[in-house]
């Protein structure tokens, strides 16, 4: 199928856009790598009238470290987040867990912010945002304003971000040195996961800290969970730990029946894929 | 063969891995596909299809359609029922209830995807706003998504002038099993289930229309496997001559039995061709394709396999439904599922019950394999219980029933007759190469240790060739079993070979390039192949069933032979030497009793042509025709052993080895032989492990009719497979080749059902579907668990 | 506005200027406007990979891009592959590898595969598989295409190793 009629509007700044989504009055959409905004244009699932195109925009695609902290702009594609040496460094979640999104040609063109502002719940850079309390950076009329992932991501395909906004930057605690890793079940290699687990901490003389966990496909968003991270934290990890652990499941959890699982296999996998995961980061074999 | 004209030349280029003539255009995307014909004044079609699984269309409103500009013309089912025949059954099974497929909705929609309206505008983006401005109400009906549910009596019923939804129920025997099966030692039977698959060719169909009204001529460019035998549905249903209608294929990018026969959407070009003067494109999206194009294999299998103490095989009897959607199309369901259902064994008694039911899906037809690959996991399934059963090994238990090499031909309990093999060597093979002894010990070792391995065998026959013989006594169908081509050489000494079987990814090219240059003396280089016209070829069937390259061989052979005979003639004639002493290799004639002669085939070319200095008695010209008809079947056949390990926490398990061992007789190029069972392996376990169509059964939606949710294997999903090959040449093909297109895919099902089965029997899990999905293990091993607290 | 827009885009080595609709997509434009068939739509909707091309060097699935986005751009279809009639090594090494069957996949693996050679990465068995998987093939099986792709990559880049 091909898309419906729409004006296009190829901004050079923020404020462009944010005047473009205003004239629009809501009835348009950015495009940023537009994975997955595309085909659903192309299915005539989206009729947007407007089309702001923000590939133009200059600096909006920039990774910098500032007091601890990963700034990344939202036109950063997953390539760049592949191959930075930055992210690489102090975002080593994030860096391994992009590998796994969709596919090379996907990876070449799509954004962070195009995939947490789609925010399918099964996605994996809302999961790592998520997993390691992100703060999204708004910009909209009233100026810019900032929103932490636990209140970003509102469910499935719905985030914080308003009509008339756009997100911005997307900033992360540095995590310099963690070990990490994405536990994931899938129908097929790059398919949105099952069930997936981000797990990031810091091994020092055989001591776990700073445990960064969160869980996909076990609710209409990522979730965080808290409650294993505490019961993980300041211990030597141990096999008969993991056991214990696998069977701390997140709060809220209420995944749904759907063509790639029902929600009582969902349920059964996740104490298998926390195991998995902490095993992984136990014999090194994530990052 | 007796006929000589079969051997000369073959040792050249028969059995020699040629490197495609296909792919120097192909690789620099120069194939010429349906999409690649434009013209600046086509029109483009889009076509409006029902949204529901059932409805009664009460209206359609077109008029502001109509009026949008870049609109040139609309078509609904009122027109196609006053200008059109319903599009005719090819090949109907032995009693088959009619009813009218017509190429858009009457009244009535079956199935979401049905055609109701056709637009033709200035482009496809015009077309589908155009599409979006069709009012139509529709009044929802009852509908039905399972076959056996739509079996029953309270069903709604999808062709009311039939009063039932089954529409075909034979039954194919050697006398009631029944006493045999009471009398066995062990029966084990178990309800079997495959699921709706797509052979998804990454082209999808699409049709180029042109419609010349000072000369009356229909032009159709179509990705279809059988030029002939599509427009000769194409007359009938656009009530015109055959001869005032061209269908040629173009290239065609992939098929896989999708792509037989008409389709509505020829129809619906043909005519908005007709009505606007303009070339009409229609090319099929992907959304369309899993609502417009065939789906396949759907069926439940309730069947029963008994045995004595000593573990022969004794009788077999099925009783099955296959889910054909809502219309039996040209292809309609398979035949071979009952054909083949005794597989390489030896059975006693046989029976084959099989019920073809219509439902609110989209019509199935033939896929890769078609019939044989369900057969094949059902019956293979069976056999390894019984050897459980039995506590036989499950290789022993087969070994022990197959047809042995002596017996051939022989004719199964289904009326197969199997012309040549050594099925139990090929099993052997495939064993061999898993190293099966040592496995065997590694799975004991494993077990021990609480891992959950298995093997998994399965063997099949391929039904590759057609011939008379087996049509006129099991089926009625309506189209010959021949091949033919025409080869005609030029001037330079180049020769062309016209055929009508179209090239979709088989190598057909090549294969005929190399049957043909041997059978004429020629070089490769020197051979032209134009595939897939229906202009200037004599009558072809098409390529399918893994018939297109051995059926074209006979016929290339008979032609190339009488063409080399009358350039030896000719050449005896001019160079004044025995005929007896000719030879021709490489496009130069030679004498053994005079060396000196090194006489270029143009020569004897140009002579022919020109018609001067023949010798008395040849015409001019340097041309044949020929038409060839398998003498009898041919069968081909294979034994697959797959290795898994299976996670009992998640269900998950891995293919840990693949391995297949196949015969197709002799094998005219290896390399593409590879190839095709390759292809055919991938095909195989995407049905095995993740292939399958959902319609929901509440709102009889299809559920996953995209190719983002429909799950076919990537590179990084298709496991490594182990090829081995035997070649038992045929007694009635030329070169003793058989057809090799689907034999990969048949036993991949049985082989890994199997091995999971294997895995898991500790915990008595018997594998009874495809897809086979960590979920549906996972649940069983939870209820065996359940059961063993 | 929702009318046309004039580009201008370079297409393996050749500028051309159009006038395209907003909403026309990449590999429409490709395919009917400058006549470069050999990209392939199985899907519009990034799912088959079939209409892969090179955007400035990096390979991208043209249904999922906007014609209006290649304006001022570079981009190289499997057209731009063969230099004077000669086959691209890659193109060479499918043709060896019998790594075609039909023939409609083929040009978005190549483009694939010559964006690895071109970065000289030097890709074997399961992590090659893993760069592959955004196309899909229903012919071949695959291992063909990965010996293939193999092959082209340590004739590329092995010296760089």
């Amino acid at each position: 199928m091909k898309p419906g009629a729409f004006e296009y509007v190829k901004a050079s700044s923020v404020e462009e856009v944010l005047a473009a989504l205003g004239r629009f009055d809501g009835d348009a959409r950015i495009l940023a790598g537009g994975q997955s905004l595309m085909p659903l244009m192309n299915m005539r699932m989206l009729r947007p009238a407007g089309i702001i195109d923000i590939n133009g925009i200059p600096d909006l695609d920039t990774i910098r470290l500032e007091d601890g902290r990963v700034h990344v702009g939202a036109l950063t594609r997953y390539r760049m987040l592949e191959t930075s040496p930055l992210i690489q460094e102090h975002l080593p979640l994030v860096a391994h867990a992009v590998r796994r999104v969709a596919d090379r040609q996907v990876r070449n063109r799509g954004t962070l912010g195009g995939s947490l502002c789609h925010s399918d719940p099964a996605a994996q850079m809302p999961l790592c945002a998520q997993t390691l309390g992100a703060e999204m950076v708004i910009a909209g009329p009233k100026g810019r304003r900032k929103v932490a992932a636990i209140d970003f991501f509102q469910g499935a395909y719905t985030t914080a971000v308003d009509p008339l906004e756009m997100l911005v930057e997307i900033v992360y605690p540095a995590m310099p040195g963690a070990r990490v890793t994405l536990a994931q079940q899938t129908r097929r290699h790059g398919d949105f996961p099952t069930i997936s687990v981000a797990a990031a901490a810091i091994v020092k003389d055989g001591v776990w800290t700073n445990w960064r966990i969160g869980m996909g496909g076990l609710s209409d968003r990522p979730l965080p969970a808290a409650s294993l991270c505490a019961f993980l934290e300041g211990k030597p990890l141990t096999e008969a730990l993991i056991a214990e652990a696998s069977q701390i499941l997140p709060d809220n959890i209420d995944p749904i029946d759907d063509v790639r699982a029902t929600a009582e296999y969902r349920i059964s996998l996740a104490p298998v894929y926390i195991s998995r995961a902490l095993t992984a980061l136990l014999k090194g074999e994530g990052r | 063969m007796n006929d000589k004209t079969m051997k000369t030349g073959k040792d050249k280029l028969i059995g020699v891995n040629m490197l495609r003539k296909e792919d120097e255009r192909l690789l620099q995307g120069a194939g010429r596909f349906v999409d690649d014909c434009d013209d600046p004044r086509m029109v483009h079609l889009a076509i409006g299809r029902c949204p529901y699984p059932h409805a009664r269309i009460k209206s359609i409103d077109v008029e502001a359609a109509r009026a949008m500009p870049g609109v040139f013309a609309i078509l609904t089912g009122a027109d196609i029922r006053a200008r059109t025949e319903p599009i005719s059954v090819l090949r109907p099974l032995p009693g088959l209830l009619r009813h009218s497929y017509y190429a858009m909705a009457q009244d009535v929609a079956r199935f979401e995807g049905e055609p109701v309206v056709a637009v033709a505008a200035r482009d496809r983006y015009v077309a589908e706003d155009a599409l979006e401005q069709i009012i139509i109400d529709y009044e929802p009906l009852p509908h039905v998504v399972d076959a056996e549910r739509a079996a029953a009596a309270d069903a709604p019923i999808l062709h009311p002038e039939l009063g039932t939804n089954v529409v075909v129920d034979n039954t194919l025997d050697a006398g009631d099993p029944t006493p045999l099966l009471e009398a066995a030692d062990v029966v084990v039977e178990d309800r079997f289930q495959l699921g709706r698959v797509l052979g998804l060719p990454i082209e999808t169909r699409g049709v180029v229309a042109r419609y010349d009204r000072a000369a009356g001529m229909l032009d159709v460019v179509t990705s279809n496997q059988s030029p002939h035998l599509t427009r000769s549905q194409l007359a009938q249903s656009l009530r015109m001559p055959e001869s005032q209608i061209r269908l040629s294929a173009g290239t065609i990018g992939g098929s896989f039995g999708n792509k037989l026969g008409l389709y509505p959407e020829e129809i619906i070009a043909s005519l908005f061709a007709i009505d606007t003067g303009r070339p009409v494109k229609w090319i099929e999206d992907r959304m369309e394709h899993f609502r417009a194009t065939v789906h396949g294999r759907e069926s439940t299998h309730r069947i029963k396999i008994g045995a004595s103490k000593d573990g022969t095989l004794i009788a077999l009897d099925d009783d099955y439904f296959i889910d054909i959607g809502a219309y039996n199309g040209p292809w309609g369901p398979s035949v071979l599922a009952s054909v083949t259902m005794p597989g390489p064994y030896n059975f006693s008694g046989f029976r084959a019950r099989r019920r073809v039911v219509v439902t609110n899906k989209v019509p199935m037809g033939a896929y890769r394999g078609y019939g044989p690959p369900e057969s094949n996991f059902v019956r293979e399934v069976l056999i390894d219980r019984i050897a459980r059963k039995l506590g036989m090994d499950p290789a022993e238990l087969r070994k022990k029933n197959m047809v042995r090499k002596e017996q051939m031909p022989f004719t199964s309990k289904s009326g197969a007759i199997y012309d040549s093999g050594d099925y139990s060597r090929c099993l052997d093979l495939a064993l061999d190469k898993l190293g099966y002894k040592e496995q065997r010990q590694r799975q004991a070792e494993a077990r021990k240790q609480g891992r959950l391995v298995g093997i998994g065998m399965s063997c099949y026959v391929e039904h590759a060739g057609y011939s008379a013989a087996s049509i006129s006594r099991h089926t009625g169908r309506r189209f010959g079993t021949f091949e033919s081509v025409t080869i005609r050489l030029d001037m330079s000494g180049q020769a062309t070979v016209f055929t009508g079987i179209p090239n979709f990814g088989q190598s057909l090219e090549t294969a005929f390039t190399q049957l043909a240059a041997s059978g004429l003396g020629l070089s490769p280089s020197q051979v032209v192949v134009k595939p897939g016209d229906t202009l200037g070829t004599p009558q072809s069937v098409g390529a399918f069933g893994s018939r297109g390259t051995l059926a074209g061989a006979g016929a290339i052979s008979k032609a190339a032979g009488e063409i080399r005979a009358k350039i030896l003639r000719l050449a005896a004639h001019e160079l004044r030497v025995s005929l007896e002493s000719l030879d021709i290799n490489d496009g130069i004639i030679t004498s053994h009793e005079d060396k000196s002669i090194q006489l270029p085939v143009s020569e004897i070319a140009e002579m022919a042509i020109l018609g001067m200095d023949l010798p008395q008695g040849d015409e001019p010209g340097l041309e044949a025709t020929a038409y060839w008809t398998q003498p009898g079947p041919s069968f081909g056949f294979g034994a697959v052993v797959a290795m898994v390990e299976v996670d009992p926490k998640s269900g998950e398990f891995k293919l840990e080895r693949f391995i297949v061992a196949h015969d197709c007789g002799t094998m005219l190029n290896p390399m593409l032989v590879e190839g095709q069972v390759a292809g055919g392996i991938c095909q195989g376990l995407g049905a095995t492990l993740m292939e399958n169509i959902i319609y929901d059964p509440d709102s009889g939606q299809l559920v996953n009719g995209s190719m983002v949710d429909y799950m076919v294997m990537t590179a990084a999903d298709m496991p490594k497979f182990e090829l081995a090959h035997l070649e038992s040449p045929s007694p009635v093909t030329p070169f003793g080749i058989k057809g090799v297109g689907e034999s990969g895919v048949i036993g991949a099902a049985g082989a890994v059902a199997n091995a999971v089965s294997d895995a898991l029997s500790p915990y008595g899990i018997e594998i009874n579907r495809i897809p086979i999905l960590p979920e549906t293990i996972w649940r069983a091993l939870r209820a065996a668990e359940k059961k063993a607290a | 506005m929702s009318g046309t827009h004039r580009i201008k885009v370079t297409v393996n080595g050749k500028l051309y200027e159009a006038e395209v609709e907003s909403r026309r997509l990449l590999v429409d434009f490709l395919r009917h406007e400058l006549m470069l068939y050999g990209t392939h739509a199985g899907c519009e909707q990034g799912a088959c990979g079939a209409c892969t091309v090179q955007f400035d060097g990096r390979a991208i699935k043209s249904c999922l891009m906007l014609a209006i986005q290649a304006d001022g751009h570079e981009i190289t279809t499997v057209e731009g592959l063969a230099k004077d009639g000669v086959l691209h090594d890659v193109q060479e090494a499918f043709r060896n590898a019998h790594g075609l069957q039909c023939g409609f996949c083929t040009p978005g693996f190549l483009m694939v595969a010559a964006a690895l050679g071109e970065e000289k990465k030097v890709l074997k068995g399961d992590a090659l598989r893993k760069e592959l998987a955004g196309n899909l093939c229903r012919c071949t099986g695959y291992a063909n295409i990965v010996t293939a792709v193999e092959t082209y990559l340590e004739k590329v880049g092995g010296a760089a190793q």
